[in-house]
């Protein structure tokens, strides 16, 4: 009997003390707040010789967590990220959601003055909040030997000859505002008329569509002849064809393309604040964030560092294109998301 | 003639059997194979083969993003089989031995977390975990895998319990062993198929979980699922597939070598007896 | 009499038990308490009791989800049931001490990445892929067939992910057949399909249906698979409930789509447990 009794008290016992070593290790607490900064961002963006040498400037440690989708960032942020994290990226969509709930905290630019001498003003919305990183244009790019058609606008996108042709990035708020602009409206449209009609629209790009997401594999493989994607992607796509790709960029002619940010925000109750303004200092400094284009040929919203990069960043053909000043910004459309949500939903549902 | 026909029919069945049975290993291991041809590709992203190299079985050993989430992984897979299947087997037992109140119930909220979306759990154990103010991290991510692997490895063993009766176990106490003896020499025994599945489930489910390992992991440590999760974006690196094929290579080896001592130590057990 | 019983079963079934009630009960009891909260404009969830959520499942699009879904987890279920049960028997006939090594060998793909996997299926079938040139140089075909994003690439993968959580409760199952039991059914002079039909089968049918609970249930709620063989064009009851909480932050609605989930599934359990004698064999 009583070695019954002993059994079940050891067993649970066992249980709470492997359960409590383990939580109790993951939850270490470091003294002195300012020797270790986290960081969730996506992977492969940034340098490691930038982390490094942030490190060795500083005596700290970064920790970097890496997010799959743009609402993994989201997800954290809103429950319950500032424990965890001192610095989360995420885009310029969400940032007035964001502010209005009160999950981000305003950062001291006193204590970041690189950031206010060299990124571009018009690059950056929801300025006490956030800090821009990188930025990518969302356009189309096709195989002049495989497209069967010059495409010059959205709406030859929705051209039957191009069935089975397309690879496309998904998202509602990056393909309902180019449908928006083929019909003629608004891209960031609260109207739920226009909304349905671009939905209809999307009906027949879907049609179009083989594949959402790898748009830069699947053109490179033969897959596809024609991809609405990111210039980062383009840029890859380019290169890994070598000097005689048939690759060009659209040649639109009056439609503007989507200009999207990927933006740095400090969390409510972040514990580590100090490095994480220093850390924004210093990835604004010209020299660094050009050394990261290197690695990184991403569009770049800090002017400076763009002055200072290499000719191959600046002559990167993914970034050669004549009508980079008509670009439209994705705008906080309000209660009108949910709108945009089920006709996404609709969409991709199908019949 | 009758008996070499039957013979005969017999050993066509066999041969189909067995290559049947290896039908269906390929298909399991046929992307495995292609994994680790594509661990010596030429081409950072890893999107199609451009070229035969090495060099990633070295960078691997630089990139500690990954091997420190593969230890981390591996410590919570073992951990989490380890806590599941004691619970879920004694739970199995008991649950189907004892009547008490609720018990119905139990045996309900065991389904919740094979029927429910992995994403919904993890987000209401997230949210319970935040407004608790239990710090994310290990402990938080084991108590997360061991929440469905627990109904997992319920589930599997009974279905190898079911129907049994508990005229052993009964006849063993007659005989004078008491609960715990009877418990450890003629109930584990017995239904230890059903463990041992029930442990590689779990430790499956754990060391490939991304979901909920992804919603309730710390800062500091992420588990490689999900690491690679956020490599799958700009291509999953070349180095990441020379990680897993060491792992295999090394499991392989582990089980020859179990293998062989095994047999070994079978051979001297024999010849003891036959002295 | 019953004092002396109580510790056995507590200590048995009370660690499940406590586990269960709390990391399963109380979450769910959080995501049905959300499920009747309202949605602010920014996401958040607004402590606010509506019926919205559920009323908007009534929408048709939800209806054509879930009816997807289903389709597709019933026809994953079948081909893993038909694929799986006679790879079962053949390990469950394998001699005893071989029979770890069996199950190991199912098991070592699935510790690699699913991830990776499912890439691996891409990369072999890619339009400049391995199979692809294979088919062009052997003259089989003239030009590149996709074979990438389209239906049956994802059934592969579905089956293939599902296939060991049909085949491990469904050989624990078989192995436990008396072998005498067979040998007796033979002497009474039933050839092989009547023992199979009648000894066989009805007597592993709890491996079955643990297989089938095992395989059905997490189809229905699998985003992965479509996501990446699938070229994302089809979305699932998976993917709509993960996009509540992710993206469109809808966490009310997310909610209420898993409590709609559950019900159905429980439904179809309850169906199937009435019509036959399941409960007789104590596996529910």
């Amino acid at each position: 009997m009583n070695l019954k009794k002993a059994a079940a008290v050891l067993l649970m016992l066992v249980l709470v003390a492997s359960l409590a070593a383990c939580g109790g290790g993951g939850g270490e607490e470091e003294p002195a707040a300012s020797t270790e900064l986290n960081i969730y961002m996506w992977n492969e963006y940034i340098s490691d010789e930038l982390i490094a040498n942030f490190e060795a400037e500083n005596n700290c440690k970064v920790n970097l967590s890496y997010m799959s989708d743009n609402a993994d960032a989201i997800t954290k942020l809103t429950a319950g990220g500032g424990q965890e994290y001192d610095l989360i990226m995420t885009c310029d969509a969400y940032m007035e959601s964001l502010v209005a709930g009160d999950y981000v905290q305003p950062i001291n630019f006193d204590n970041v003055p690189n950031a206010t001498a060299n990124i571009n003003e018009a690059y950056w919305a929801a300025k006490e909040y956030c800090v821009p990183y990188l930025m990518n244009y969302i356009y189309v790019v096709y195989d002049t030997e495989r497209c069967p058609i010059e495409i010059t606008g959205y709406q030859d996108l929705v051209d039957p000859a191009l069935a089975g042709e397309i690879g496309s990035v998904d998202g509602a708020r990056n393909l309902f505002p180019i449908a928006l602009v083929a019909l003629g409206y608004d891209p960031n449209s609260t109207e739920e008329s226009e909304i349905a009609e671009a939905y209809e629209w999307l009906v027949d790009y879907n049609n179009n569509v083989v594949a959402y997401g790898g748009t830069e594999l699947n053109i490179t493989n033969g897959t596809v002849s024609v991809i609405f994607t990111y210039d980062g992607n383009a840029s890859w796509a380019m290169s890994e064809l070598g000097e005689n790709n048939n690759l060009v960029i659209a040649p639109f002619e009056s439609d503007p393309v989507q200009l999207g940010f990927d933006l740095y925000v400090i969390p409510k109750g972040a514990a580590h604040v100090d490095l994480a303004e220093k850390f924004l200092n210093y990835i604004c400094v010209p020299e660094v964030m050009a050394a990261n284009l290197e690695e990184f040929p991403y569009s770049c919203p800090n002017d400076a560092a763009v002055a200072v990069a290499s000719d191959t960043y600046k002559n990167d053909p993914a970034r050669d294109f004549g009508y980079k000043q008509n670009v439209f910004f994705q705008e906080d459309v309000g209660e009108a998301i949910t709108i945009y949500n089920d006709y996404y939903q609709k969409l991709k549902v199908g019949e | 003639m009758a008996m070499s026909q039957r013979a005969k029919k017999k050993k066509s069945l066999k041969l189909l059997a067995d290559f049947y049975a290896i039908l269906i290993y390929a298909i399991f291991y046929i992307p495995v194979v292609v994994m680790m041809v594509f661990s010596f590709n030429d081409q950072r992203n890893n999107y199609y083969w451009a070229g035969f190299t090495t060099k990633w079985y070295g960078e691997l050993f630089n990139n500690h993003a990954l091997t420190d989430s593969l230890w981390y992984s591996v410590v919570i897979a073992v951990l989490a089989t380890l806590i599941s299947v004691t619970i879920g087997t004694i739970g199995a037992l008991g649950l189907r031995k004892f009547e008490f109140k609720g018990r119905r119930f139990i045996n309900q909220m065991l389904y919740i977390p094979i029927i429910v979306p992995e994403i919904v759990l993890a987000v209401a154990i997230l949210v319970v975990f935040m407004t608790v103010g239990v710090r994310l991290g290990m402990g938080s991510i084991l108590i997360g895998h061991c929440t469905f692997c627990i109904p997992y490895a319920v589930v599997t063993i009974k279905g190898r319990i079911s129907g049994d009766d508990n005229s052993m176990e009964e006849a063993s106490m007659d005989l004078g062993a008491n609960r715990l003896q009877t418990f450890f020499r003629v109930t584990l025994p017995s239904i230890m198929p059903g463990v041992m599945s029930a442990a590689f489930l779990s430790f499956t489910l754990s060391i490939d979980d991304v979901v909920m390992s992804n919603m309730l992991a710390g800062a500091k440590q992420s588990t490689l699922p999900v690491l690679i999760l956020s490599m799958s974006r700009s291509g999953v690196t070349p180095d990441a597939n020379a990680l897993t094929t060491l792992m295999i290579l090394i499991i392989v080896i582990a089980m020859v070598l179990n293998n062989y001592v095994k047999s070994a130590l079978k051979k001297r057990r024999k010849k003891e007896v036959n002295l | 009499m019953k004092k002396k019983n109580r510790l056995p079963a507590l200590a048995m079934a009370g660690p499940v038990s406590v586990w269960m009630i709390l990391f399963v009960t109380i979450p769910m009891f959080f995501i049905i308490f959300i499920s009747f909260m309202s949605r602010g404009i920014f996401g958040d969830v607004v402590y606010d009791p509506s019926m919205e959520s559920y009323l908007t499942l009534l929408d048709s699009t939800y209806f054509n989800v879930i009816s997807k879904s289903l389709k597709v987890a019933a026809f994953t279920t079948l081909a893993c049931l038909g694929l799986g049960y006679p790879f079962a028997y053949y390990i469950a006939k394998r001699p005893k001490d071989q029979a770890a090594k069996y199950i190991t060998l199912i098991m070592i793909p699935f510790w690699t990445n699913t991830l990776m996997r499912l890439n691996s299926w891409l990369l072999l079938f890619q339009t400049s892929g391995p199979v692809n040139n294979f088919l062009q140089n052997s003259g089989i075909t003239d030009a590149p067939v996709r074979f990438v994003y389209t239906d049956e690439l994802v059934a592969l993968g579905m089956v293939t992910s599902m296939l060991p959580f049909a085949v491990l409760p469904m050989y624990s199952s078989i192995e436990k057949l008396n072998k005498s039991l067979l040998e007796a059914s033979a002497d009474l002079g039933a050839d092989a399909k009547t023992t199979f039909q009648k000894i066989t089968l009805p007597l592993t049918f709890p491996g079955i249906f643990s297989a089938i609970i095992l395989v059905f249930i997490p189809s229905l709620g699998v985003y992965t698979v479509p996501d990446m063989l699938g070229g994302g064009k089809v979305l699932y009851i998976g993917n709509i409930i993960k996009n509540q909480f992710g993206m469109i932050r809808n966490w009310p609605l997310g909610a209420a789509l898993s409590c709609l989930l559950i019900a159905i599934t429980g439904l179809l359990i309850f169906l199937y447990t009435r019509f036959t004698s399941i409960e007789e064999m104590e596996v529910v």
